[in-house]
């Protein structure tokens, strides 16, 4: 289990803002092993911070990061797989040489490393461009031989900022298959995006984070039922009025008046609504993590 | 799994394979390769050895091949003293020999010329009066001069060889440095690499380049002067010299090269290298220069001072020795003094690097890494 607790971090500031910038504001948060944590929240909200942090690259003020209940050292994140978030390639060297050396750096021999670094070129739809310079590839191209060094050595935790960002729809699903295989072997990701409906569809659990704090975290559906479900009943010509005293809001549309309410006794709701006029929908709808994601960082 | 050596390796390996592969390297190697041995082929075309033509009229050839076995005699007969005159003024004879009583000459005679001829003469008319001359015998207390020439041609050589040599690894360094700063790939590969072992392996694979570049020049140097038969003038202690440049090439190359990594891991950008090196380029220079002064005044007192103290002593060292023979316990001081020196600036230099190479952005301050955390 990765725990990271309490970080926090301010970054000196410049002539104009002597007293600095605070990045991290002792957030918290846990990542199991097999489950897939997407990390959201605003820009500068900190996300990358706490994985530069967690990856050893920056030291916190205050707080720690544990790995399996020790505090994490250089000797684990050996074993860890990192994509940071401003891309760093030899521009010069060739895309399979580059991907085989930093395998070899994580302590892979050469048969090894050489065989993952085929595989996952394959799997990333790079095997042509293999013998090529990465200066020659286009960024989509380079960002896929980027994941490929973050995985080669069969990391035993992933951290991987924004690795969706540039891919085309084809990468996307190839990487998010690769990721899903290393999730279910036992490896927990954590990876941060901006890309909420994906993080909604491949994330056991989600952390919000805002201004340094993690305002809310937790499995998908967890989340919503914090947020709430809400109903939603539209009727049709309904006779005016016919709401009043009902939880909610109403909108009328034409003829039509839209419903919408968190809270309140369901079946009571329906009766009034039948009552008014022609019922065309009635149920309860789940936000979208978008919903979520502007409601917690309001 | 992996000791920390190996990483150094790996990191070692890959400079020396990206590099050796390029058009830069190769036709670099090229280039000094051929320079080199154009020095080596010089002095066989300008250095021709002493040639005179000389004329005689009614005189016998002096056996001046005896007293002066490396120049080169060519002798001409002319019928009267009108003749050999004309020859002498026209310049086809450096001298001509009159009725084995006077010398003509184009203005003042050559003095090796005028000092052979006579005194072959007159030992010839002494041993025909019967008088037997013992030659002088000659007994030299001093350095052994004879390869004095050779001695401070090599030397100038090794100067502008170690020079570029040097300066131009330590340049790759510095930019190496700042190529993984820059990038960003610090932040990757010191995740699996100690900063020490990343610092080390460049160190290492450019140096190591460096001395395939050097071992070329004196493979190349060697023969070619072999070949060309320069080489006879090639003092005895030759092999001490190429082995002592080598040593003194990696002592040097160590310091400069550590300081430069400390110094560039200070900024982010390759435009910012020049600016940041400018010190160490400009102590480089100043060794250089101190080095070259060396060749000509190889025994002077500045040599000697110079030449015990680092980094100095990594450039002035080798030259001085080349040129002129130093005392055992002065090259044994000046190396123990320049490894104690390379010691200090790893330490110094692995600490700043660590410190400074993961705070991309504005140039990082020496001072602000300095202070103690
Ligand atoms: N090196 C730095 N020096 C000063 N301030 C910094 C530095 N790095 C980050 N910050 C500040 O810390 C805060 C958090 O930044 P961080 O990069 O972690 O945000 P983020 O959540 O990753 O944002 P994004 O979605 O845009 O990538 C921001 O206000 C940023 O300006
Ligand atoms: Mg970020």
């Amino acid at each position: 289990m990765l725990e990271i607790s309490e970080l926090r971090k301010r970054f000196a500031g410049g002539p104009d803002a002597p007293e600095g910038k605070v990045a991290l504001d002792g957030i918290s948060f846990v990542v199991r092993p097999g489950e897939m944590f997407g990390f959201v929240g605003a820009n500068g909200a900190g996300k990358t911070t706490t994985m530069r942090i967690v990856m050893g690259v920056l030291q916190p003020d205050a707080g720690s990061v544990s790995w399996q209940s020790r505090a994490l050292e250089y000797a684990d994140r050996r074993r860890f797989g990192y994509m940071p978030e401003e891309r760093g390639l030899y521009q010069k060297m060739r895309v399979a040489d580059q991907v085989e050396y930093f395998g070899r750096l994580h302590g892979m021999d050469v048969a090894a490393a050489r065989a993952a670094t085929g595989d996952l070129l394959e799997r990333l739809g790079l095997t042509e461009r293999r013998g090529d310079a990465v200066e020659a590839l286009s960024l989509g191209n380079q960002q896929r031989v980027q994941l490929a060094v973050a995985l080669v050595h069969d990391p035993e935790v992933l951290v991987l900022d924004e690795p969706f960002s540039g891919l085309d729809p084809i990468a996307v699903d190839a990487l998010a298959t690769v990721l899903q295989e290393r999730c279910r072997g036992g490896v927990p990701v954590i990876f941060s995006s901006h890309q909420l409906e994906l993080v909604e569809r491949l994330c056991d659990s989600v952390g919000i984070v805002s201004a340094g704090r993690m305002v809310a975290s937790g499995t998908v559906g967890d989340l919503r039922a914090v947020e709430g479900r809400t109903l939603r009943v539209v009727v049709r010509d309904p006779a005016p009025g016919w709401a009043d005293g009902l939880p909610g809001t109403v909108t009328v549309t034409g003829d039509r008046h839209v419903l919408l309410a968190t809270d309140g006794d369901d079946q009571e709701i329906l009766r009034r609504a039948m009552k008014a006029g022609q019922v065309e929908h009635f149920g309860t709808e789940q936000p979208t993590l978008t919903e979520i994601f502007k409601e917690a960082v309001a | 799994m992996n000791g920390g050596m190996s990483s150094v390796m790996l990191v070692a390996r890959r400079e020396i394979a990206t590099h050796i592969r390029t058009k830069a390297f190769l036709l670099g190697l090229l280039i000094t390769a051929v320079l080199v041995g154009g020095v080596a082929f010089a002095p066989k075309v300008f250095d021709r050895p002493d040639s005179y033509k000389i004329g005689t009229v009614h005189s016998q050839q002096l056996p001046l091949k005896a007293a002066a076995p490396e120049a080169e005699f060519e002798w001409r007969a002319f019928p009267d003293e009108a003749a050999a005159k004309k020859a002498v003024l026209d310049g086809d004879v450096d001298a001509a020999l009159i009725d084995n009583t006077k010398v003509l000459t184009d203005g003042e005679i050559e003095s090796e010329l005028g000092v052979l001829l006579q005194s072959t003469s007159r030992e010839l008319k002494l041993g025909a009066a019967g008088v037997q001359v013992q030659p002088l015998q000659m007994v030299s207390v001093g350095a052994d001069t004879r390869y004095q020439a050779a001695r401070t041609g090599i030397a100038v050589v090794l100067v502008v060889v170690l020079f570029m040599l040097i300066i131009g690894q330590v340049m790759m360094v510095a930019m190496g440095v700042v190529e993984e700063k820059g990038s960003r790939i610090v932040e990757i590969l010191l995740t699996s690499v100690r900063p020490w072992q990343l610092l080390a392996g460049k160190i290492i694979g450019l140096g190591a380049l460096g001395l395939i570049n050097l071992v070329t020049i004196l493979v190349v140097g060697v023969s070619a002067s072999v070949v060309s038969g320069v080489a006879v003038d090639f003092p005895p202690g030759l092999p001490g010299i190429v082995a002592g440049v080598l040593v003194w090439f990696v002592l040097g190359y160590a310091f400069f090269a550590t300081l430069a990594a400390a110094l560039s891991s200070l900024v982010s950008r390759q435009e910012e290298v020049g600016n940041v090196m400018s010190p160490l380029t400009m102590l480089m220079m100043v060794t250089y220069f101190g080095a070259f002064y060396v060749t000509s005044d190889p025994t002077g007192p500045l040599a000697r001072v110079v030449s015990l103290v680092p980094p100095f002593s990594s450039m002035v060292m080798p030259v001085r020795m080349a040129a002129a023979d130093v005392p055992f316990w002065e090259v044994g001081l000046s190396m123990v003094l320049m490894v104690l020196a390379v010691l200090g600036v790893l330490s110094f230099g692995a600490k700043v690097y660590e410190r400074a190479v993961l705070r991309t952005g504005a140039r990082v301050k020496l001072r602000d890494v300095l202070r103690v955390k």
